[in-house]
């Protein structure tokens, strides 16, 4: 057989039935593996024996749940028990993860089949998965240019067969980033829909397990499994509504559809414009309307984001100073032993998000930086709260240009401003998501974003569906 | 110019070489960068803290799982079995 073209609801109904056992969908993986892995380098840590033998395991076991048989890869900063987990860091090398991280558990649960870890930006900090401490991973579409970042592991695989579905993490962008630069669909849930408990932390106010997929139903059914409160994550939210796929082929007549003014002030590659303009014809077509709104603030996202994420990250990486777990450098004494271990440990990128956030919470500048970026924040919100008074979903690129060359970006601020549409939905908090949406000139992969309300990735899926079934 | 050796010491990193004067460099830009935000006006603003939806609640008082010995130490082998063992700190 050849998973290629299977969606989750067709694997799963074979491997229930008995049609295909688990072991043949393994095996069929492997292939794409071997075939690809290669070229792309989507995965860190991927042991072939070890799907083999899960999938013997769960070809034994009852024949139920919503993934059962389905190979799903996991970005490499979620623990899973027993495994590596490095967040593609050199400080993590060799650091086995004592427990599995909640959204892994619930796909575990539901009888995925785990082909392995995958590769991305050192500790998530990054839009092109160059930033791994260990190897560049090469985009499937074409392996020239990057997969985007920092879940680019996790997008090429899913891109390149090696998975059919696969886990990452988004704080600024980085699953939407790289499903539009990879082709393929990826899901930011509102903040809180799903646990962050053993997802290692960049940012804890804005980091975000969500799915990659072929399809908009996939990613729902993604949703549906690793959504919901956990007692670990005290930021994870109690709701009841977590039927995330029955609105998914209703019809969106009447759905009001909110083009942002301000996304014109910034530079879009013009196929990537002609793509928004289709996107909204076809969205018209199918019965929606189209509105205006405006987030006046739109272009202070970017500085407020580089603020706060790197603030956060400066504290959240504090933990890692080679006394309990990961690398460990010895000095003279402890403080030698802190700074050789963290200046050996971490990359380039990782040291200067460190630094500013160090600057940003300094005494003397902390007003005039973290919290002067944190009431931005606040504006930026409530400029989304008063679009959503207009419309029901908000439509713009996911990013202003396709994927570009490895190597081609040195700049670091230049590096940032792919994530100018992504990171102000970050911010707010909201749910998103990129679909495929056509191809430029050199035949490289344009995404869409579509932004719900706070907790409405129900409708926003209804949409997305709705869309993604035109584009086709 | 930041003094980047203050920052450097308070998250205990201690850059050199090339790797100093590039993200010297950068930190730069990037903090330049930063002051676009000075034209925001944010008078009356309460700094956004908490995300929507979220509570603020306690967790019973309750045993629970936790990690094991056994698993800490397969990333770090403790001392008498109950400690880490660091460099001495006092009288130093």
């Amino acid at each position: 057989m050849e998973i290629k073209n299977f969606t989750i609801e067709d694997l799963t109904r074979l491997t229930k039935n008995g049609k295909v056992s688990v072991k043949e969908i393994a095996e069929s993986v492997i292939k794409e593996i071997e075939k690809n892995e290669d070229t792309i380098h989507a995965f860190i840590s991927i042991d072939k024996e070890k799907i083999l033998k899960n999938a013997e395991e769960l070809d034994k076991k009852e024949k139920k749940g919503k993934l059962y048989g389905v190979p799903v890869a996991i970005k490499d900063n979620m623990n899973l028990a027993d495994t590596e987990t490095t967040a593609g860091s050199k400080i993590l090398k060799g650091y086995i993860s004592p427990y599995t991280a909640t959204a892994v558990e619930k796909i575990i649960n539901e009888g995925a089949l785990i082909v392995g870890k995958t590769n991305m930006d050192e500790f998530a900090m990054g839009s092109s998965t160059e930033n791994s401490a260990f190897f560049k991973t090469r985009n499937p579409v074409n392996p020239e240019y990057v997969p985007g970042g920092s879940s680019g592991g996790s997008a090429a695989a899913v891109s390149a067969n090696e998975a059919i579905t696969a886990l990452g993490s988004d704080t600024g962008g980085s699953i939407r980033e790289p499903a539009a630069f990879c082709g393929v669909v990826g899901l930011k849930p509102t903040y809180g829909r799903v646990s962050r408990y053993g997802l290692i932390a960049f940012a804890s106010s804005l980091d975000q397990i969500g799915p990659f997929a072929k399809n908009v139903k996939d990613a729902a059914i993604m949703l549906e499994v690793i959504s919901g409160f956990d007692w670990h994550d005290e930021t994870s939210v109690n709701r009841e509504d977590i039927d995330f796929t029955s609105l998914i082929g209703e019809e969106i007549k009447g759905k009001k559809i909110g083009l942002i003014r301000e996304v014109s002030d910034f530079q879009i590659q013009k196929e990537v414009k002609s793509s928004l303009e289709k996107t909204a014809n076809l969205l018209q077509k199918s019965g929606a309307e189209i509105v205006d709104v405006s987030i006046p603030h739109l272009k202070y996202a970017l500085p407020a984001y580089y603020i706060i994420a790197p603030s956060e990250a400066s504290a959240n990486l504090a933990r890692f100073d080679g006394v309990r777990y990961g690398l460990f450098s010895e000095g003279k004494n402890l403080r030698e032993t802190y700074e050789k271990t963290r200046t050996e440990g971490f990359g380039t990128e990782v040291k200067r998000r460190i630094l500013i956030g160090t600057f940003a919470l300094s005494a003397g500048y902390y007003d005039a930086y973290y919290l002067k970026a944190s009431k931005v924040r606040r504006l930026i919100e409530k400029d989304f709260e008063k679009a959503f008074e207009k419309a029901d979903v908000l439509l713009t690129p996911t990013t202003s240009k396709t994927a570009f060359k490895i190597g081609e970006i040195t700049d670091p601020l230049e590096m940032y401003m792919n994530d100018i549409f992504t990171i102000p939905v970050s911010l707010a908090g909201l749910p998103a998501i990129s679909i495929p949406a056509g191809k430029d000139e050199k035949g490289l992969p344009i995404g869409m974003q579509l932004i719900g309300k706070w907790f409405a990735e129900k409708e926003l899926l209804q949409i997305a569906y709705a869309l993604e079934k035109g584009l086709k | 110019m930041i003094d980047i050796e203050k920052y450097e010491k308070l998250a205990a990193l201690n850059l050199s070489g090339e790797e100093k004067i590039r993200i010297s460099k950068d930190l730069e830009k990037i903090i330049n960068y930063f002051e676009m935000l000075k034209e925001v006006n944010t008078d009356e603003i309460e700094p956004y803290v908490y995300t929507k939806g979220a509570k603020l609640f306690l967790r019973r008082d309750e045993l629970g799982k936790t990690l094991s010995k056994k698993d800490l130490e397969r990333n770090r082998k403790l001392f008498n079995g109950k400690f880490y063992k660091v460099k001495k700190i006092i009288g130093d």
